[in-house]
């Protein structure tokens, strides 16, 4: 065996003239060429002096369905604004999920600066944590809301199942796709929004707790945020939705709508609330964080928001949006006590106790 | 090899062949009609985004590092395991093998209770400004975690084959114990560490459970591309994340072939 490498290489180190096996050589090379050359491709941006001009950034942690407006309109305004300010670039490093993941991420410590959460209870699991000193997004404007969108039903082309509102999802057979109120803030909305919406319109606690029930009886597919629950909708699960209406306005106007949306007589106002990770910045970014969260409240922003199927904290910039739908008892969840009364009476008392243990496998009853 | 004991007809290749359709051929070629469904400057548009080019480049350097780091410790490992008798050796011998049969999840939540802000370990090296998780380091750890056995596994085997009686010549004629392992043992297992590497590699380039557990899934900065992937896919975004998915199986494609045909022909050599 040593006397074949021998000869093998002999010749070609000591007889340069002697002809070279190219075929062999090149049968040798080129694995080694590929492999070589994808791992300079893949270390190409961090081979010193390909890179461009020093950026300073911001880390932001968002709910799902923010990854639109952030990523296309409120970073580059911000940048932009940022760069003629001070001259200097500005890169966002960001991660888009279910609200309820991306705090469990915070708490087990991943270095965020800022967050936007889908509802306050999140904030207060942040506090609880020791992420967060205290209630400090009280101190921002607005108390920390950024901005706002009501829950509706989408359903398919045409209401084949002729959906009115919410009571209508309770009829046997009637195909619901939700949220998982575990992971997505989205879903705790909507378990709100389909308790409380009875009692809005006169219902009793009884009417709405049967209500509750017999939505969640309807309940084909779960999945962790609202942005996952809407693709296992559009790829042909049940017959509704109930999700932000933002989603599927936003959907809409992307021309990949394929559905209806249908107002609810009543329903929820969800709430998306800023929190800042005092500990996880560190002094030198203060400016530029500051700004960037003083940033999002500026009517800049808020206008981008509404662009994208956002409702603003500022009530005249909402009529600049001729898509958004008229519902004629809103609500919020201040009407229901703030979100620890509510997550106490409704989300764990009633829907986590009492609907959930009378729902067997398979959401039958 | 022999070519006698090779059989001649196509029933049984065509049977393969028609099982493999649904079960694999299929699902392998949606990904590149999907990919291509926004035509070819779709496509290219898909892959020109900075955070798509960022997560290619992040998992291959990952994987890079992964084959590296556990080419070697698995080699060794595999060395002790099979060469060595000592107290605890069966247990050992079981332990490395188990990362296959634990969920990567829990991998990538055990790894945080440790090493994280909040872990055993991490509460400790915390205070000094060591932070593994949710960096390229937690990534790697994950990574080096869920892919140990590949390497253990296609070396030990043939390591375990290998006749005793051509170390000991060795030894006879003088060569030390390096000598030895670079002369004897190594141009033997050079099949097993092609394999080994190949494997390891293409798993980290595909590891997706404990990744997004212990990377923060942070664009830009610790998104490898399964996760970009699924953030797409979940975005709606399909094509594109369709787009990343086609780059990710051509990359491993291309890298199998070249290196099956390099591993064959040093074996036919060698016979």
């Amino acid at each position: 065996m040593k006397a074949r490498l021998l000869r093998l290489r002999l010749p070609r180190q000591h007889a340069p003239a002697t002809r070279i096996n190219w075929t062999q050589l090149w049968r040798l090379l080129l694995p080694l060429l590929v492999v070589g050359g994808l791992f300079l491709c893949a270390i190409w941006p961090w081979i010193p002096g390909t890179r461009g001009p020093a950026v300073r950034t911001v880390v932001l942690y968002g709910f799902s369905i923010l990854g639109e407006v952030m990523n296309e309109a409120v970073f580059p305004a911000f940048q932009a604004e940022w760069q003629v300010r001070t001259g200097e670039q500005v890169e966002f490093v960001d991660a888009f999920a279910g609200s309820g993941t991306i705090t469990n991420q915070m708490i087990l410590g991943v270095p965020a600066e800022v967050a936007i959460l889908s509802l306050e209870l999140d904030a207060l699991r942040l506090v609880d944590a020791g992420v967060l000193a205290g209630r400090t997004w009280h101190g921002l404007p607005h108390g920390g809301v950024l901005n706002r969108t009501p829950f509706i039903i989408l359903v398919r082309p045409g209401n084949p199942r002729a959906i009115r509102d919410f009571a209508d999802l309770t009829r046997p057979g009637v195909g619901v796709v939700h949220p998982d109120p575990l992971t997505s803030g989205g879903a705790q909305w909507a378990l709100l929004a389909e308790y409380h919406s009875v009692r809005m319109v006169g219902g009793t606690d009884g009417e709405a707790l049967l209500q509750l029930r017999g939505v969640w009886q309807n309940v084909v597919a779960q999945a962790s945020s609202a942005r996952a629950v809407r693709t296992q909708f559009e790829s042909g699960f049940g017959d509704a939705l109930i999700t932000y209406e933002q989603e599927v306005l936003s959907d809409r106007w992307r021309g990949r709508l394929d559905g209806e949306i249908v107002y609810p007589e009543s329903t929820i106002f969800s709430e998306h609330i800023v929190v800042v990770l005092d500990r996880n910045i560190a002094p030198e970014q203060r400016d530029l964080v500051d700004a960037f969260v003083a940033f999002l409240w500026s009517e800049t922003a808020q206008r981008l928001f509404v662009d994208y199927g956002f409702r603003s904290v500022d009530e005249a910039l909402n009529t600049g949006n001729p898509d958004f739908g008229v519902i004629p008892h809103p609500f919020t969840v201040a009407d229901l006590g703030g979100w620890e009364q509510a997550k106490a009476q409704i989300v764990d008392g009633i829907w986590r106790d009492q609907v959930l243990p009378s729902i067997g496998p398979g959401g039958t009853p | 090899m022999s070519t006698e004991t090779q059989r001649r007809g196509a029933a049984l290749p065509w049977l393969l062949f028609l099982t493999l359709l649904p079960l694999l051929l299929m699902p392998l070629g949606a990904i590149f009609v999907f990919a291509g469904r926004a035509g070819p400057a779709g496509l290219i548009q898909a892959l020109g985004q900075p955070d798509a080019q960022f997560a290619l480049r992040f998992s291959l350097l990952i994987a890079f590092g992964t084959a590296v780091v556990n080419g070697i410790l698995g080699t060794f490992a595999a060395y002790v395991l099979s060469k060595y008798r000592f107290r605890g050796r069966e247990t050992l011998n079981i332990i490395v093998n188990l990362p296959v049969a634990i969920p990567t999840v829990v991998v990538g939540t055990s790894l945080l209770l440790l090493w994280g802000p909040i872990g055993l370990l991490g509460q400790l090296l915390d205070p000094m400004g060591i932070q593994p998780m949710f960096t390229p380091v937690g990534v790697l750890l994950a990574h080096l975690f869920v892919t140990f056995p590949y390497m253990l596994g296609a070396v030990k085997p043939v390591l375990d084959e290998l006749e005793t009686t051509y170390e000991e010549a060795a030894y006879t004629i003088g060569a030390n114990r390096w000598q030895t392992f670079r002369f004897v043992i190594l141009p033997a297992l050079r099949g097993g560490l092609f394999s080994g590497l190949l494997l390891t590699f293409a798993h980290s380039l595909g590891e997706f459970g404990a990744t997004v557990m212990v990377s923060g899934n942070l664009r830009l900065r610790t998104q490898t591309a399964p996760l970009y992937i699924f953030a797409q896919f979940e975005a709606g975004n399909i094509e594109t994340a369709n787009a990343v998915a086609a780059v990710l199986a051509l990359t491993s494609f291309v890298i199998f072939i070249l290196l099956q045909r390099f591993t064959q022909r040093r074996e036919r050599r060698v016979s």
